[in-house]
């Protein structure tokens, strides 16, 4: 009791700054108590959870093996492929067990092929799973709607394309990348249909993720990209772009060249750099004859361009341009015009006194390019 | 009657290692169970086994690993054959160039590598 008396003296007669230093230090011990307390209790939950999902995972992989194995010639579905299913139906009601049974049957579908594959997916619609996956589909959680297409995907539910069609112009991003994620998985290149409707915004990483997917596909002919190019919405035309080079789409370099006319500089500038891929060389007088007119984005790639496809006729033009004020026209000028011409070259070396230029020189004539 | 010859799977995914536990069982196989590769490691210094299945991307000892300990460490010349998911075809290349004998690209048909087993073993 005296001890007490005197720790209270004592904080009574401090200085308010060690006043204020003890309640603060104080304050921090319990804060620090408390989320021990939380952070333990936390840990058993966890532990305890990851243990009953262990427990329900092993007593699902084993109704599935069984499941695989327990088919007859005879029967579609056998007596104890049945049980089975009864089984995984009555299991399926709880969500959390749901959510087990589902990613059990996934852990095997992506890794396996063949007989077995199409049973795990025989035994998702029999098991009534893919009902739950499309009551998802009807959520008011934005979240919960693009699971549900997530699913369908990676279980192959081709059947609901119609439902999921709908959703293609989803204010929710998220659930637009799902729905661009199941037509080109499930129904390949046939699937980029929904460019046709698509109002809303391809992003680059949605752009990167679909031509992903659609490198590993066996066909690889791409339909028409005529209309695609011709979209109103931007993002589709940047999209068929990539389609056209990464495709090899020379029949549709006319509709490109149309583009070098897009209001859109971006779209202007990588219609100029597939042109160059494609090496159409119909495209370099039309740039040639309004270089004035375009951005300087566009020059530099007109250059590039041109040291694809250049020929002794463009001399004059790149002679017109070694000494121009961006760094990156000179220098592809000057390179152009060493492949062209070394003679010509070699006697540019006093064309300028400018030391920029006089650098890029020494760098491509000591260089081989 | 002879013994069941006896293989090691070296493989995470548990779904899958039952599933060809099942399938090579039923072919008279012996088939022991690694869960991540230095299980897979023990295993093979323990039992010895007629042929090896491994994935390449495991925790603690990747397949890779597992296949330079038994070809360098053990100076084994046991049939490897190697489990590789899609982009991994440069790790397959090391694979083969550490010893593997052969390879099988995820999704696979288990049947398929039902053949394959018996062709190396025979």
């Amino acid at each position: 009791m005296e001890s007490y008396q005197y720790l209270i003296e004592y904080f009574e007669n401090s200085p308010p700054i060690i006043q204020v230093v003890w309640v603060m230090s104080c304050f921090f011990i319990i804060i620090i108590v408390i989320l021990i307390i939380y952070f333990k209790y936390l840990r058993g939950h966890l532990r305890k959870n990851e243990k009953i999902i262990t427990k329900h995972q092993k007593e699902y992989e084993s109704y599935l093996i069984s499941f695989l194995y327990a088919g007859n010639e005879e029967e579609e579905i056998s007596k104890d492929q049945q049980t089975i299913i009864d089984k995984l139906k009555s299991c399926a009601v709880d969500e959390f067990k749901r959510r087990i049974i589902v990613s059990t049957l996934l852990r095997l579908r992506n890794e396996i092929s063949g007989e077995m594959a199409e049973a795990i997916q025989k035994l998702y619609f029999q098991s009534g799973l893919i009902s739950y996956a499309l009551s998802r589909l009807k959520s008011k959680k934005w979240y919960v709607v693009a699971k549900g297409i997530r699913e369908l995907t990676q279980f192959h539910v081709k059947e609901v394309h119609d439902e999921i069609v709908i959703l293609v112009n989803h204010p929710k991003k998220e659930i637009r990348k799902e729905v661009q994620l199941y037509l080109v998985t499930l129904f390949h290149f046939d699937g980029l249909k929904f460019l046709d409707v698509l109002q809303t915004q391809l992003s680059e990483w949605d752009q990167i993720q679909l031509l992903e997917v659609l490198q590993h596909f066996e066909d690889q002919e791409l339909p028409n990209i005529n209309s695609w190019l011709k979209s109103t919405n931007d993002s589709v035309v940047a999209f068929a772009l990539k389609l056209a080079k990464i495709y090899n789409q020379f029949e549709v370099k006319d509709v490109i060249m149309e583009l070098l006319a897009h209001h859109q500089k971006t779209i202007r500038v990588d219609a100029i750099n597939v042109l160059s891929y494609l090496q159409v060389v119909e495209a370099k007088d039309i740039l040639k004859n309004n270089f004035d007119k375009i951005s300087q984005e566009e020059q530099i790639e007109f250059f590039k361009l041109l040291e694809n496809l250049c020929e002794s006729s463009d001399e004059p033009f790149l002679l017109a341009h070694v000494t121009h004020e961006n760094f990156e026209i000179k220098l592809s000028a000057l390179k152009i015009l060493k492949k062209l011409n070394i003679e010509k070259f070699k006697s540019l070396e006093e064309l300028s006194p400018e030391p920029e230029y006089n650098r890029i020189f020494k760098f491509l004539a000591y260089n081989q390019l | 009657m002879s013994e069941a010859k006896k293989i090691v799977l070296a493989e995470d995914n548990s779904t899958l290692s039952l599933l060809l536990k099942f399938r090579l069982e039923k072919e008279g196989y012996n088939l022991l169970i690694a869960a991540d590769g230095k299980q897979a490691i023990e295993l093979i210094e323990e039992q010895d086994p007629e042929l090896i299945l491994t994935d390449i991307m495991m925790p603690f000892i990747s397949g890779l690993e597992v296949i330079s300990h038994v070809r360098n460490k053990l100076n084994k010349q046991t049939p490897i054959i190697v489990f590789s998911a899609a982009g991994q075809e440069e790790m397959v290349l090391k694979a083969f160039n550490l010893g593997a004998n052969d390879f099988m690209g995820k999704p696979f048909s288990p049947n398929e590598l039902v053949i394959r087993v018996k062709r190396l073993l025979r």
